[in-house]
């Protein structure tokens, strides 16, 4: 079974049942996970902050880094397997956006990355029917093209599905 | 939970892990200064062949992407930057601690120095935001050696992370660091301050190790360093960490004393964190394969 694994920043799609798609150690950034049923396909894109204006030079070289570019650049990889290219159909779940353990909230980057991938989804008239977003622990997502299955792995926790 | 060791167990190992290379500790007692001369850590690098060669191999390395090829150690040091040739050193001299597999966290050979890197880049950037006059490159080199307790603890933590975890999940405990003192009567920011005693750093950099936790507590002239190594071992965290313990930890808000930071700042550190981790990790993997 090949693995593709995806950095932070990276997206990646594939139809090979034998796959899995694979991102480790999520802290604050989130993981997008398109699947189209009609082609069997899967693609995931690692999102680490929430909008491109901050860094715009850096979306041309990785345009994954950011929600709002990160989205529309997955559907574009994926419409090249024969995928809608809005996304039409597609079954769509979210995982990450941790924060640290702080009552006033500062600094909650996930939280912000997590709005901003449910806004540019909404875009595409897409919601998430899955998701375990927030909370605080590092997540490794592995989703298997196979049977769409997706677990998460965090160090010290039993395994969950979502 | 059950104890599972005692402060003087762990003391006991802590005298057993090797002290620093005579270069590595030197470098770092010159870094830690305010006033110190590039001059002198060449000095200090000229006088290590392996040294040498490693820092030139990984000046040299594609991840850098340098035109010329860099054979002069003086150019070397000044295109790496004293604190990363600081860093480098450490990292050769201290291989069995920064490259052990900490099983008592669940974590993977490598990961301590990936998230010692995060920090120390994180912990850098953060003390540009400074009202004091914090210097960047002690507080990168502080980020490098803040988490070398847990190389110590983690031999005594197997299969612990559960029963800590839900302890803290529960609220019975405030965090990991309570975790360890319950089970081992030392958490790992005691156990890194002791080794940093034992390896005879500088004072602010035991203070940086000793209380990246709980910043509060460290002496007031320490407390713009120790902060920034909070916030950076934090935003680390943020980035991803394969450790029972990642984001295990409470934020002090008090940080705000001492620097300017916003939301904004923070998405840029993150950024400036994964991109220069991202080329340093490239360098030395090269420098180290072609050493080899």
């Amino acid at each position: 079974m090949g693995n593709i694994i995806l950095g932070v920043g990276e997206l990646g799609a594939t139809n090979n049942p034998a796959d899995c798609v694979k991102t480790f150690a999520l802290g604050s950034c989130v993981a997008v996970i398109l699947m189209c049923p009609k082609t069997r396909t899967v693609g995931m894109v690692h999102v680490a902050l929430p909008e491109s204006r901050i860094n715009p030079e850096k979306v041309k070289t990785r345009p994954g880094y950011f929600a709002d570019t990160g989205i529309p650049a997955l559907l574009k990889k994926m419409s090249t397997f024969g995928c809608d290219p809005n996304g039409r159909g597609f079954i769509v779940k979210l995982a990450g956006g941790a924060r640290i353990m702080d009552p006033n909230n500062t600094f909650n980057i996930g939280k912000r990355n997590a709005l901003a991938v449910k806004k540019t989804l909404w875009k595409f008239s897409l919601g998430a029917v899955a998701e375990d977003l927030g909370e605080t622990y590092s997540r490794t997502v592995t989703v298997s093209v196979a049977s769409g299955e997706t677990l998460i792995t965090s160090p010290g926790r039993k395994d969950w599905k979502i | 939970m059950e104890q599972r060791a005692t402060r003087a167990d762990i003391l006991a190992a802590i005298k057993e892990i090797p002290l620093l290379s005579p270069s590595a500790s030197r470098l770092l007692q010159i870094a830690s200064r305010d006033d110190y001369n590039i001059d002198e850590i060449i000095e200090v690098v000229k006088c290590d062949s392996a040294l040498t060669a490693r820092l030139l191999k990984t000046v040299n390395s594609v991840a850098y992407g340098l035109v010329h090829q860099v054979t002069s150690i003086e150019r070397a040091v000044s295109y790496l930057g004293e604190r990363l040739v600081a860093g480098i050193a450490l990292e050769d001299s201290a291989k069995a601690v920064f490259n052990k597999k900490l099983e008592g966290y669940e974590s993977p050979v490598g990961e301590l120095w990936e998230h010692d890197l995060r920090t120390a880049v994180a912990a850098r950037e953060i003390a540009r935001h400074s009202n004091t006059d914090l210097s960047k490159d002690l507080a990168f080199t502080a980020g490098i050696l803040h988490a070398i307790g847990k190389a110590v603890l983690s031999d005594f933590l197997h299969e612990s992370a559960p029963d800590l975890l839900a302890n803290i999940d529960s609220h019975d405990i405030r965090d990991y660091l309570e975790g360890e003192r319950k089970i081992l009567g030392m958490d790992h920011a005691e156990a890194g301050f002791e080794l940093a005693k034992a390896w005879e750093l500088p004072e602010s950099l035991q203070m940086a190790i000793r209380h990246h936790h709980t910043p509060q507590q460290a002496p007031e002239q320490y407390r713009p360093l120790v902060y920034a190594v909070h916030l950076g071992c934090i935003i680390a965290m943020m980035s991803g960490s394969q450790s029972s313990d990642a984001l295990q930890y409470h934020l002090d808000k008090d940080y705000s004393d001492y620097f300017n930071i916003t939301n904004e700042h923070i998405a840029m550190i993150l950024l400036e964190v994964n991109e220069s981790v991202e080329t340093i990790q490239a360098a030395l993997t090269e420098g180290r394969e072609q050493a080899e």
